[in-house]
Order: C-alpha cells, then structure tokens, then sequence
C-alpha cells in the first residue's frame, strides 16, 4: 500500500557533515600514494606566439625532478576532440585540433606548453622556472567582433574564419511580428566573462598498471562521462580504466564537468612513468583557466503591441567561446543551449535568433551555473523592462502579461516546460517587498535626493536535462539511476551514479528512501563517484539530483516491496501481498492487523544471511536498480527574484537592500538544503553580476589571476538573501521533486539591474552592461547628466 | 637549507627537521598528516580556507613558513571536538547547514573560534568577523544562522565549561 513519504519536508541535519566539521572530509589533495610525483605545467605567457624553442635541460638537471615532456612528446597520442567528446549540435561547427600539450604554437596566456614531473611540489615549481621557453608573438585577437572581421588573425587557418559554430533558430513569423509592432525596443546587451571559480580547484591523481589498467582520481562532476572518454583517448579497453571522484570535492559549479588538457596529462604520464603522478591546480592556473563562462552580445529586438503583449524577439547573439580547447562542451555547448533558453518564461511566439560563437585568445569558456543562459536572461528581463518604461506599464505587470500562462507548455523554440505559477510567485515576492507601498516610498525618497529601486526577474530552470535533449547535444542519457541495496543487517545502501559535491544528496537521497521503505535516513548510507562500485550516469549537472537521480532512488526502493511483503507474510505464514502491508517504524506491518508485523531487519537478514527461510523458489538478496526517465522532454522550476536597492548618485556605489527569491522545489525534500542552493546561487549571482570578471587587457594578458583581484563575493558584499517557498510539484516526478540551484545565478542580473536603472529614473540612465560595478553606474549616470 | 623546530598541534609535538622555506600550511597537511586544513588560493591569503588558531590567534597558515611557528602551539580543525562532542562552533553549523561542499569550512571555523571567545551579535559584527574566508557554496546566510547558534550556546555555558571549548 502506497503510504506518504514521512521523511520528505524534513529538514533534518545533513548526514554528510560530520566528517567534514571534524576535519576528516576526503578531497583530492588529501590522497597520498606510494612512489607518487606531482606534476605541474610551464604555461604560455603571451596570448598568440610561435613557441620557437623550449630548452628543459637545466629543468631536467634538478635533483628531484622525474620528467620533463613538450609537445613533441604528445603529438603521437592524437588530436583530443572525437565526435565522442564534440557536441552534436544541428548548426555548422568547426573543430579545433588540439594535443595536451601545445605544440608549435600557443593560444591564450595559461596555454600548457611543457609538463614537469617532480618528487615534491617545492622541487616543481623550481623546475617549472628553469624550462626556457622562446616565443615569437603573432597578431592577436581578444574582442569577439573583431574575431569575426576579415583581416582577423585566425586561431586556426585551416577554418578560413573564426567562426567555431553558428546556428540560425527561426519559429513563426518574426518578420511579420515586427511589421505589427507598436513599440520595437532595439538594444545591444554585453555580458562579460565571469562565471563559476569554485573553492577547491582542479586537481586528479592518476595511477597505471597492465594488469588493472588505469585508475584516475579525478575532482569532477562526471566520473563515467571521463571514464569512457579516457578509455577513447588512451586507447584503453573501458575495462582499462576507472574514474573515481574522491568522498569530497570543494565545489564545481559546472567547471568541473569539461574533460580537460591537464587530465589526460596526469593519465598519460602515469601510465609512461608506471608510478602515481599527482596534480593540483594552482589559484593562479585556476583563475587562467576555468570557470571563465558567459562572455555575450546580444543585439535584441522586441516587438510589442501598445498593451505590452510581446508579439516577436529577434536576437544576434555572439558568444566569445576563447579558445575552445576543451572537450565534451568545446566553449560552445553553453551559449546554444543559452540560445534554446533565451525566451525562458516569456511566451513569444515568433522568434528569430542568430547565434554565432567566435574563438578568441583567451581561455576557453568552461560551464558555469545557470549554463549559458546568464547573459540571454539578463539582455531580455532588461529589454521587457525598458518595454514596461517606454509604454509605461507596470513591471510587474508586463511580465505577467507574457509570462508562461497554462502548464505543460512548449516554447516557440521547443522547449518543454511542465508546471509553474508565475502569478502566485510575483504575487509571494509583491507581498514581501510591500510592493504596492513603494512606489508612493520611492517619490517621496526622490523629492528628499535618495534613490530607492526595485527591480524584478523571473525564469524558468532546469530540473535536469532529459536524455531527448542530453543525446543529441552531448552524446549522453539523462536519466537518474540508483541502486537501492539492502545489506545483511537491514541498512540499505544506495549507489548513485552522480558524483555531488555539496548539494546533500547522502541526506536528501536518504531521506526519501528511508521514507519509501519504512526507516530512518540512519539506516540508509549513500555512495557515489566511482565507476567501478557504482550505475552508469551522465554525473551531476543542471540540477538533476532532486529530479532524477533522487526519483531513480525512489524507483528502486519502491521496487523493492513487494518482495519485502512477499517475505514478511510467509515468516506470518499468512497469503498477503504488497497492498497488504506498509512499511513504518523498521516494520513491515499488515494493515488489517496491525499487531502483525515484521522488523525490515529480520526481512533484510533472512534474504540474504539466511535464504533457508525464504518463500520457496524466491531468488535471495534484496536490491533493484532503477533508471529514472521523465515522461517529458523538459522539466523546470519558475522562479520570481526581486532586489530592493539604493544608489549613491555622487559615487554610483549602490547597496542591495533587500534581495528576494521566491523559489519553485516542486516538493521540497529537505526545505533547508533547498534554501542552501538558493542563497548560494544568489550569491553566485551577486558576484557574477556586480564585481567578478575575468579581465584581458589589450595584449591578451589576464589581469585576473588572484583571488585579489578576481573578487569573489566575502560575507560583507552580500546582503541577506530572503527566500520564499512557491512550490508547484512537478507531474513527472514521482515525489513532485525538482532540482534546485543550478538556474539560480541567471535570475540576479536582470534583478539587480533593473532595480538601478528604476533608482536612476529621474536622472534617465540606461544599463546595457554588465557588470554593475559603481564605476559603470557612476559613468552612465555621468553620461546621462551631461546630455541634459 | 633545513631547520629543527618543533611545533605543537592539537597538544601533540612534533619534532622535525624541514627545509626552511616550507609553510606552515604544507607542514600541518603534509608533515603533521592534519588534511583538514585547506589550500584555495595560491597562497595569496585571500581565501583563508587555511586559517589555523596559533597561540590564540587565526591566522593563515599559507602565508607563514613552518619555522616562524617553531615553539608555538597550534590548534586545527581536527582539534576542536573533544572526543564525541563537537565545538558549540561545530555544532552551530551543523544544525544550521552552515556549510555545503565543506572546503571553507576548516576556515571559517578556526576563524570563528577566537571571534567567539569574545562574540558580538549584530549580522555586521559576525559578518566582518568571517569576511577573511571565502564561502563559494552558501552565500553565508546559514553561517550567520551557524553562529548565532554558536554565541547562544557558548553564552549559556558555565563560566568553567566555556573556558574549557577554548584550550588555546
């Protein structure tokens, strides 16, 4: 008998951390082998140059270091990209050729040259400073229209342009939108290049032996996703090669999802050396080379009727992929699935989107939380506004007006949403922001000089990606899996294929377990991260683990009771099946008497310590995998953000007064990890938005490569983050879950923005750019002053 | 060139001979086998994942060398439970969910440690007491959260009992 969950909507203590407030948390740099060397890369230091010769003699000289490999050393293992590992996208592509070292030439200041192997890591960084590296500088080229120019320099001549993929998204009748249009907002967007940057950064420990093959420790998001692209390039049996990622890692936030140049390094040397090579990336390698994401212009039109409908967009999107040398997204994986995602929760019916994804000198674009659809959000929760402005329309109220209306629905471009309330959700962020008082706040704190604004953004996020869409794209499934084990004592196991990394899956996956079969979240321990103890997955990406992988654990369990019942009532020697029991407090008990019942212990303990006492002819142990699909091609959580802020007009420093998030979890399982995810998206947000950016000066030089002046938000930039529940539990899940966290970053810009420019509306500024640095805003309010 | 020095952590000693130039961070992680401690930046001290309380004070352990510590005595996160029971500090966090990949949280611990032998309470005092760690995961809401939990039971303690979560 189905019984309600009664472990989801706890917000018990999360399971995971014990271990890691003692100090006894497992990341990468903590795993020390035997014979193990570490390794450590000599990396360009100019943005475009022929590498015109690299002397390693006095580096090879060191005591202490073990190798010193160029290029040269590399090229026989191939170029890195396969169609395996190159995404499937409908529009034209080209495909840079590309070893893990540079060879001849190098492409952007942090491009590894030349790899040392050292017995300490004191020992590698002298030798990294002894490998003499001679350079002739080429023609460079940073600014991504100028990439697309004629007299360009090219990354890769044998493209004849720069142009890495372009794809033309037509649906309707965009021309024919704009011939009716009232009102046609025209603007050109630009968001700068920002994105993840996690706490801990890259890193793998990689070991090899003929006899097992290659085993990699590896700080990743995707275990299986590496193994089998390893075993590609390697040219290694997949039986050859096991991925683990360790019990802990220090964040992600995309950037560790790419099969990166470094890795494949760490596997080949290993397996050259025979002895564990070790690596860990430096802040400074770090800050050169990942978590640079978004990076867009968007030329956006809006056609809109005098009533504020939207009747078309059009958009010419450019996205500055960097020097696309990385595999699975190639830099240009996140501005199209940023394309698909543009309209979000507006429902426009005549698009026409152009998108084209240029190389540069820089570091390739790596994913980063709210994937490819941070700039695209913000340029069209920005144009919308300044529609809401010009036909002097309420905020609000335009949105709501060409929000999504009625549920499941399919954008013009097709995407699949399945259920929200974005009326309920505006009405939730109104009444907490005492919205209609402010406007009357707003012009009585005008008259007195102070500058109050409210700003709103709403979408519509990825509860995962399902494997109609993950296929094509990346040549992978989408579904969740999990393999719910009961072990001999009645404690279950359950091996997930994700691999998480802070999101609490070893509490949430628990919990709902423990609930489907009658325990306690104690009962239930949660294993994930390596290929060889754990189901295929595609990993942990775009929120997936509270939609799918948590409801293949769901599947699983519930799998399992009618041989639970089957068993419980031949130790009562009674005929009862499965819609005869449910399963509460450690028992299976008979519903017509409750007095009959059995520990789920003595059920576990007799299927697999004791087969003797199982029904006749029953098969021992109790577990089941299930594979999660949803019965849709999209699920998502729509989303209402508001920001209260106050701008100084003198400095154009602005501080968030109040920051809201009205949030869709479908059903929350834990409500206090969902707000975790929330404000910890929000914040990521906040820093994207106003004060990161990853900086190249004309040169191509990155002037961002410390903590100190890659400025991660500290708890004294941010403002308090408000969250409020508006939970529409999604038709697809078995639970009504939905993944949280991954979208969050997308919904702040636009925010945050549009509560500036509503501050600045007597002095008439208009933001365009990001990021909201006071020193953008004091220019435009500059601008604005000295046109009147 | 190498040194004698001696280093207590956690109230165990360790001898040893190091080469100067090694940090203190590389000899609690790496000599004293202490992994609980963090490295996130590239040693510039900015994302403070590595802050050690030596001799009463949070400090970075990236941006000292070992024998600047020799004589001292040094507590790490792997010093702060005593047996089963967790640090009020601990304890905040988890009944909080002042955490979540936990890579910080070596940190942000060993900071709040001396913050709360003498806490204030208002969110900006608490908020500038931790702004010397980076927290990439949690937006710092439930830390704030965390540490409130923390002041209130540290603050309901016996005088005796209070002094004896703060050894060092």
């Amino acid at each position: 008998m189905a019984t309600a969950n009664a472990w989801v909507g706890q917000s018990i203590k999360r399971k995971e951390d014990h271990r890691l407030l003692v100090g006894e948390g497992q990341y990468l740099p903590d795993i020390v082998l035997p014979r193990m060397v570490v390794m450590g890369f000599v990396r360009s230091i100019y943005a475009h140059a022929k590498i015109t010769s690299i002397d390693t003699t006095q580096a090879a000289a060191l005591p202490g270091v073990r190798a010193v490999l160029t290029g040269a050393d590399v090229k026989h293992l191939g170029s890195v990209l396969s169609d395996m590992s190159t995404p499937n996208l409908p529009g034209e592509t080209n495909r840079p050729i590309f070893w893990p070292l540079s060879i001849d030439e190098v492409k952007y200041v942090g491009d590894p040259l030349a790899v040392v192997v050292a017995r300490d890591k004191y020992t590698l960084e002298d030798a990294i400073e002894l490998v003499d590296v001679e350079y002739e500088p080429l023609d460079i080229v940073i600014d991504p229209e100028y990439a697309l120019q004629a007299d360009a320099p090219r990354l890769y001549p044998d493209w004849g342009d720069n142009v890495l993929y372009h794809q033309h998204i037509p649906a309707g009748d965009a021309e024919a939108a704009f011939a009716q249009a009232d009102l046609v907002i025209k603007e050109r967007f630009r968001c700068h290049r920002t994105g993840g940057q996690p706490m801990e950064t890259r890193g793998c420990l990689a070991t090899y032996n003929p006899g097992e093959g290659l085993t990699l420790w590896l700080t990743t998001q995707r275990p299986h996703i590496k193994r089998h692209l390893l075993a590609e390039y390697l040219n290694l049996p997949h039986s050859q090669v096991r991925v683990i990622m360790p019990k802990d890692m220090g964040g992600a936030f995309g950037t560790k999802a790419p099969l990166y140049r470094e890795e494949l390094m760490a596997c080949h040397l290993a397996m050259k050396l025979r002895r564990p090579v070790k690596w860990i990336e430096n802040r400074q390698e770090s800050l050169m080379n990942v978590g640079q994401g978004r990076d867009q212009i968007h030329q956006l039109e809006l056609a809109l009727k005098k009533d504020g409908t939207i009747l078309g967009l059009r958009d010419r999107i450019l996205a500055d992929c960097g020097d696309a040398r990385t595999a699975i997204y190639v830099g240009f994986a996140m501005p199209f699935l940023g394309a698909m995602y543009l309209i979000n929760g507006y429902d426009i019916p005549n698009v026409d989107i152009d998108l084209t994804c240029v190389v540069t000198n820089k570091a390739c674009l790596t994913p980063s939380r709210a994937f490819g659809s941070f700039a695209g959000r913000f340029a069209l929760d920005r144009a919308v506004e300044m529609a809401a402005r010009a036909l002097e329309i309420d905020p609000v109220e335009i949105r709501l007006k060409n929000a999504i209306k009625t549920f499941p629905h399919v954008s013009a471009v097709g995407v699949h949403v399945d259920s929200g309330d974005f009326p309920g959700s505006f009405a939730k962020a109104c009444a907490a922001l005492d919205y209609d008082n402010f406007r009357q706040e707003q012009s009585e704190a005008w008259q007195n000089g102070r500058y109050l604004g409210v700003g709103f953004s709403m979408g519509v996020e990825i509860s995962g990606v399902p494997s109609e869409v993950l296929v094509p794209m990346e040549r992978q499934p989408g579904f969740g899996v999990a393999t719910v084990q009961f072990d001999a004592h009645g404690k279950v196991q359950v091996a997930e294929g994700d691999s998480p990394h802070g999101q609490g899956h070893e509490t949430t996956i628990a919990q709902v377990v423990a609930g489907e079969l009658g325990l306690s979240p104690e009962d239930i321990y949660v294993t994930y991260g390596d290929t060889h103890s754990g189901p295929f997955a595609a990993g942990t990406i775009g929120s997936r683990g509270a939609s799918y992988t948590l409801s293949a654990a769901v599947l699983a369990a519930r799998a399992l009771r009618p041989k639970m019942a089957n068993i419980a009532a031949h130790l009562l020697h009674i005929e009862a099946g499965e819609d005869d029991f449910v399963f509460r407090d450690g028992h299976a008990i008979l519903t017509r008497d409750e007095s009959q019942r059995v520990p789920i212990a003595k059920i576990a303990e007799v299927a697999l310590l004791s087969p003797t006492e199982l029904p006749p002819g029953m098969e021992a142990g109790l577990e089941h995998t299930s594979h999660f699909e949803a019965e849709t091609a999209g699920m998502h959580s729509c989303n209402v953000h508001a920001a209260q802020v106050e701008v100084s007009p003198d400095t154009g420093e602005y501080k968030i007064l109040r920051y809201v998030a009205v949030d869709d979890a479908g059903q929350p399982i834990n409500p206090m990890v969902v707000r975790g995810q929330i404000h910890g998206g929000v914040a990521m947000g906040i820093g994207n938005a106003c004060m990161e950016e990853f900086i190249y000066d004309e040169n191509g030089q990155q002037l961002t490569t410390t903590l100190l002046d890659y400025h991660i938000p500290s708890s004294l930039d941010l403002p308090h983050i408000e969250t409020i529940e508006h939970n529409v539990p999604s038709p697809h899940t078995p639970l009504g879950s939905k993944g949280k966290g991954e979208g969050t970053p997308g919904m702040v810009p636009a925010a945050v923005a549009n509560a500036i420019e509503d501050a600045l509306q007597p002095l008439g500024v208009k933001i365009t750019d990001l990021p909201l640095t006071p020193e953008r805003i004091w220019k435009l309010i500059q601008a604005a002053q000295s046109k009147d | 060139m190498k040194r004698s020095i001696s280093i207590t952590i956690n109230g165990e000693v360790y001898e040893e001979t190091v080469d100067q130039r090694l940090l203190l961070v590389d000899f609690i992680r790496e000599v004293a086998g202490l992994t609980g401690t963090h490295v996130g930046c590239s040693v510039e001290g900015r994302c403070g994942a590595c802050t050690v309380v030596l001799n009463g004070k949070a400090v970075k352990a990236c941006l000292l060398l070992a024998v600047q510590a020799d004589g001292a005595s040094v507590l790490t996160i792997e010093g702060l439970a005593k047996d089963d029971a967790l640090h009020p500090i601990q304890d905040g966090f988890w009944e909080k969910h002042g955490l979540q990949c936990g890579f910080c949280t070596p940190g942000l611990l060993m900071t709040l440690y001396e913050f709360l032998q003498n806490p204030k309470h208002s969110d900006e005092e608490i908020r500038t007491a931790m702004s010397g760690v980076i927290c990439r995961c949690t937006g710092y809401v439930h830390i704030v959260e965390a540490v409130k939990h923390a002041i209130a039971t540290v603050e309901a303690l016996p005088p005796e009992e209070r002094k004896e979560w703060f050894p060092v």
